[in-house]
């Protein structure tokens, strides 16, 4: 069933590792470019929707009002389903009793919150508006007004942060019950205040001992981990990310927005002008060496279920290449391979680039 | 057609950088045989390897006229020698085309070992050898230091030799009055049979081979049908002329006594052998001139390209280059690691360098070759005998009833303070010591038998470092001996690199196996899993390094579903992976490959 994504670009301020698009709107606009989103809604067919993600930017920053009429347009054209899944990511520093409120009645019932880190010095040099403390005020709060669906995010290799720092960070969150907790490993983007520093990142070895750490800490914890940098309590995964690399269709809507619809993929241009303005999408250009098996390939080796053997060959044929490769890495610890699936280990997933590619020299020779 | 009394014919002995080419450059322009306007810098090196490394690679000949202060006209020939022990057989056979020799010293170095092998191969041939003192302009300039070490070393008058500056045109014409007063006349008999000495041939795509040579005896024309004494060939000759700096001038007729050229559209250069004399097919010579002998590599390299769909240029390219090279000598072979390429034979370091250079400037191609052997000689115990220069033949060691490998006569010229540097590393290179000369109070001449296995290896390189490039290197092949000989292969995650074996004395292949290893290890990136390098002899292995499992390889966010920009990352990584080679379960960069190829170039 399709999936419903809408682009909030709006921020306080920019954070150092971020290069994706946002700024920080004026009322005016964030009125202007609400309206453009339910506008837009209703340029596409309905049809049942079961996911709906309002992603970022800080769609926070939006405010109550603004998200439930978004997501009210969307109700109207299309068929959320009862148990829609309706997830809003939100900054801790604009999370008050009132838009929690707002979000609740609503109908929202996921929230995905940036912690990123439990220490002062790495969410200064991240360039994050939010201490610590306000953020767990805010996880208590959010808990108050009944969402019980939380996920947070933390972030790893960062400059100078040893395995003790980073389970320092991962206590602190696991103390705050989440359901489900994302980890992203920060990559320095070309452009950003972070990437012009120039700071010293761990080395690899060093990384990976720290997130192999994490990783077995959030085994014992009652985490799944059910895809590379995701982790979830039984049941909590999140239905919208996972259409990603299940190759489920979604919608993306708003400024620099992505979709997967109707077989293709294409998006909006990163300008909110444009889009209030009614620009239309843009097919995304074609990756040479990359079709739908190497995306599939790509996408599915990213979750705990990996490929499935029955799937793989409905969709494209011979399994037996894939098969035979991924195999070839059981000795290493890197994938485990059953005759029904292939997936990759923990370890397997801190090294996914370089299996992927293997994988693709492999089907391409 | 020149009156034998009137003709010169001579070379010039000199160490590279001691000024021969400039010299030469002197002379033709004093002889006014180029306009000033045509000279190029040294106009006898004319390939532009020659130019840049300063020496000759080839043998070259160029004819002057030149007006003497006697009054007459004399007719001058010099003929250029190569300046490397490499092609010491060529140098011989220039040598032996010459009446006399210009042996130049530099002022301020003096004697090197280069000169002197090469001024003994002109006294062996009974040449008058000439001194001259060049670089006199030179702060550093003694010259009668100079003289002194050519009377007390080779033995000749030189205290009244010219003193001169080639670089600056001092003197030039003493030289050239030398030339005429010190040099013999040739004294062929021009109604001999012809017998004409081949020392050097080259192939033009017009004319077919150009034949240089020297003619001893007798006359050849326009017609003439001429044999080669050693090959058989026989052509019929449709130019002959001398050679001018700017090119050749047909003449019509060479008589005794000349140098010069033919040409009869002949297609393959190994058919005009260097050393080879030429007769009359219907008037054959008894005897031919004495010294040929085949050119036999003695070194030997797998030489592959980087793109392994320009094997067929590579093929093309040593093609061409051989029909200039008769000892250069190829054929195909085939490498698990490196693909399809072809197993090269040299006269020696240099001209495997100089065959390198050339096909990658002249025929624009990146190149991969494996480390240089050898030829080895293996008696097996069936009886027979084979000769191994490519690792992959060497047979298993339960058939092997001895093995030998070649020795060359060495001689080092040092100054005597390194005496003591240059011990040590040749006894470590499994050499024998014969004696040491002092050739004056300060320079010292060592005489070694030495394995060529480890003058390939690195002995230049180390020699250069251990004597701050004061010592010179002379050698020339001696004989074959027993050897306790092993060879090593290289092991990649337990699959063996065929392009990476080597034969080895047993005491030495322990130390080069850990190197290579090291260096393996250095220059193979990261796996996703662990990599054994490991270096055996037969099934034993004998050193081991690991590299270590990649660890972290990961894309982490999908942005609200972008999966555009996850695509483009993996496409740009795995267009940074095309260059790598697969060797077994490995891939590794060409560049570390090579790296580990050119294990003396540290």
């Amino acid at each position: 069933m399709l999936g419903l994504y809408f682009h909030i670009p709006f921020c306080a301020s920019k954070c150092s590792y971020c290069d994706f698009y946002s700024f920080p709107g004026t009322d005016a606009q964030m009125d202007r470019y609400t309206a453009a989103l339910c506008q837009s809604i209703k340029t596409f067919p309905p049809e049942p929707a079961d996911t709906v993600y309002f992603g970022g930017g800080t769609p926070s920053l939006l405010g109550g009002a603004r998200l439930t009429a978004i997501l009210n347009a969307a109700r109207e054209h299309f068929q959320l389903t009862r148990d829609a899944e309706i997830t809003v990511e939100c900054n801790p520093d604009s999370m008050n009793a009132a838009f929690l409120s707002a979000l609740r009645t609503a109908g929202v019932n996921r929230l995905s919150i940036g912690i990123q880190s439990a220490h002062a010095d790495e969410l200064r040099l991240l360039g994050r508006r939010h201490t610590f403390r306000q953020a767990q005020e805010a996880i208590l709060l959010a808990k108050e007004y009944g969402f019980d669906n939380l996920a947070v995010d933390l972030m790893c290799g960062l400059p100078g942060q040893t395995t003790e720092k980073l389970m320092y960070s991962l206590e602190q969150v696991l103390a705050l019950h989440p359901a489900h907790l994302s980890c992203y490993g920060l990559k320095l983007e070309e452009g950003t205040p972070l990437f012009r520093t120039q700071p010293d990142l761990p080395d690899d070895d060093t990384q990976a001992e720290a997130w192999e750490a994490l990783c077995s800490r959030l085994a014992s914890a009652g985490f799944l981990h059910y895809e590379i940098s995701n982790f979830c309590k039984p049941g909590r995964r999140s239905r919208h990310n996972s259409k990603y690399w299940d190759l489920s269709e979604y919608l993306g809507l708003g400024a620099a927005a992505h979709s997967f619809y109707r077989g293709e993929r294409f998006a909006f241009p990163r300008d909110a002008g444009a889009f209030i303005g009614g620009v239309q999408p843009i097919p995304e250009e074609a990756v040479s060496g990359f079709n739908a098996r190497e995306e599939y390939l790509m996408l599915r080796l990213r979750t705990s279920e990996g490929i499935s053997r029955a799937d793989y060959e409905r969709r494209f044929g011979d399994f037996y290449p894939i098969f035979q490769t991924l195999r070839a890495l059981e000795p290493h610890g890197l994938t485990l391979c059953s005759a029904s699936a292939c997936r990759l280990s923990e370890r397997g997933f801190l090294v996914s680039n370089a299996i992927i590619r293997l994988l693709l020299q492999t089907i391409h020779s | 057609m020149n009156e034998q009394t009137n003709i010169r014919n001579f070379s010039i002995i000199a160490h590279i950088d001691h000024g021969k080419s400039t010299l030469a450059d002197r002379i033709l322009e004093q002889c006014e045989a180029v306009a000033q306007r045509e000279m190029e810098e040294q106009l006898l090196d004319n390939m532009d390897l020659e130019r840049e490394r300063g020496i000759t690679i080839k043998a070259r000949a160029v004819s002057m006229d030149y007006q003497a202060d006697d009054g007459n006209l004399y007719h001058l020939n010099l003929i250029d020698t190569p300046g490397h022990v490499d092609f010491n057989y060529e140098v011989s056979r220039s040598l032996a085309a010459c009446e006399g020799a210009l042996l130049v010293v530099d002022a301020a170095q003096g004697i090197e070992a280069q000169t002197l092998g090469n001024t003994y191969l002109a006294l062996e041939h009974d040449l008058e050898v000439v001194p001259i003192i060049n670089k006199i302009d030179l702060p550093a300039a003694e010259p009668l230091r100079a003289k002194q070490e050519i009377e007390d070393i080779i033995g000749i008058p030189a205290m009244d030799s010219p003193e001169i500056s080639a670089k600056l045109g001092i003197h030039i014409h003493d030289v050239l009055e030398r030339i005429v007063s010190d040099i013999p006349a040739p004294k062929g008999d021009p109604d001999a049979p012809l017998r004409a000495l081949i020392f050097d041939s080259q192939y033009d795509p017009y004319k077919g081979v150009i034949v240089y040579m020297r003619l001893m005896d007798g006359q050849v024309a326009p017609g003439t049908r001429v044999k080669m004494m050693a090959t058989g060939a026989e052509f019929q000759v449709i130019e002959c002329g001398v050679m001018q700096p700017l090119g050749l001038l047909p003449t019509g007729r060479l008589s005794a006594g000349e140098v010069g050229y033919f040409t009869a559209s002949i297609k393959n250069v190994a058919d005009t052998r260097v050393g080879d004399t030429v007769t009359e097919a219907a008037r054959p010579a008894e005897t031919p001139l004495p010294g040929y002998r085949k050119a036999q590599p003695m070194v030997y390299c797998g030489i592959y390209t980087e793109d392994g769909s320009k094997y067929p240029d590579l093929r093309d390219a040593l093609e061409k280059l051989q029909l200039n090279d008769a000892a250069l000598s190829f054929e195909p072979e085939s490498s698990i690691a490196l693909g399809f390429g072809f197993r090269c034979g040299f006269l020696g370091m240099l001209h495997m360098e100089i065959i390198q250079e050339r096909l990658e400037r002249e025929f624009d191609l990146d190149l991969v070759t494996t480390l240089p052997s050898v030829v080895y000689k293996i008696e097996k115990t069936d009886g027979t005998e084979i000769s191994i220069d490519n690792p992959h033949d060497y047979p298993d060691p339960a058939q092997i009833a001895e093995a030998r490998e070649p020795f060359v006569k060495a001689a080092i010229i040092t100054p005597q303070e390194y005496v003591g540097n240059i011990m040590p590393m040749c006894q470590e290179r499994r050499s024998v010591f014969k004696d040491m000369k002092y050739l004056d109070s300060t320079l010292v001449e060592l005489h070694y038998e030495m394995p060529i296995n480890e003058i390939i290896y690195d002995f230049f390189d180390a020699l250069k470092a251990r004597t701050k490039g004061y010592a010179s290197l002379d050698y020339e092949f001696c004989d074959y001996r027993t050897s306790d000989l092993v060879k090593v292969d290289l092991l990649l995650n337990g699959d063996q690199v065929d392009a990476l074996s080597f034969i080895a004395h047993r005491d030495k292949a322990y130390g080069r196996a850990r190197r290579i290893c090291e260096k393996l290890k250095e220059n193979i990136p990261r796996q996703l899993f662990e990599v054994p390098v490991q270096a055996a002899i037969g099934g034993k292995i004998i050193a081991r390094e690991t590299v270590k499992a990649m660890r972290k390889d990961v894309l982490a966010k999908c942005y609200g579903g972008d999966i555009t920009r996850k695509k483009k990352l993996l496409e740009k990584q795995k267009e940074g992976k095309k260059k790598m080679r697969t060797l077994g379960t490995v891939q590794l960069p060409t560049e570390a490959f090579m790296a580990v190829l050119k294990l003396d170039e540290e």
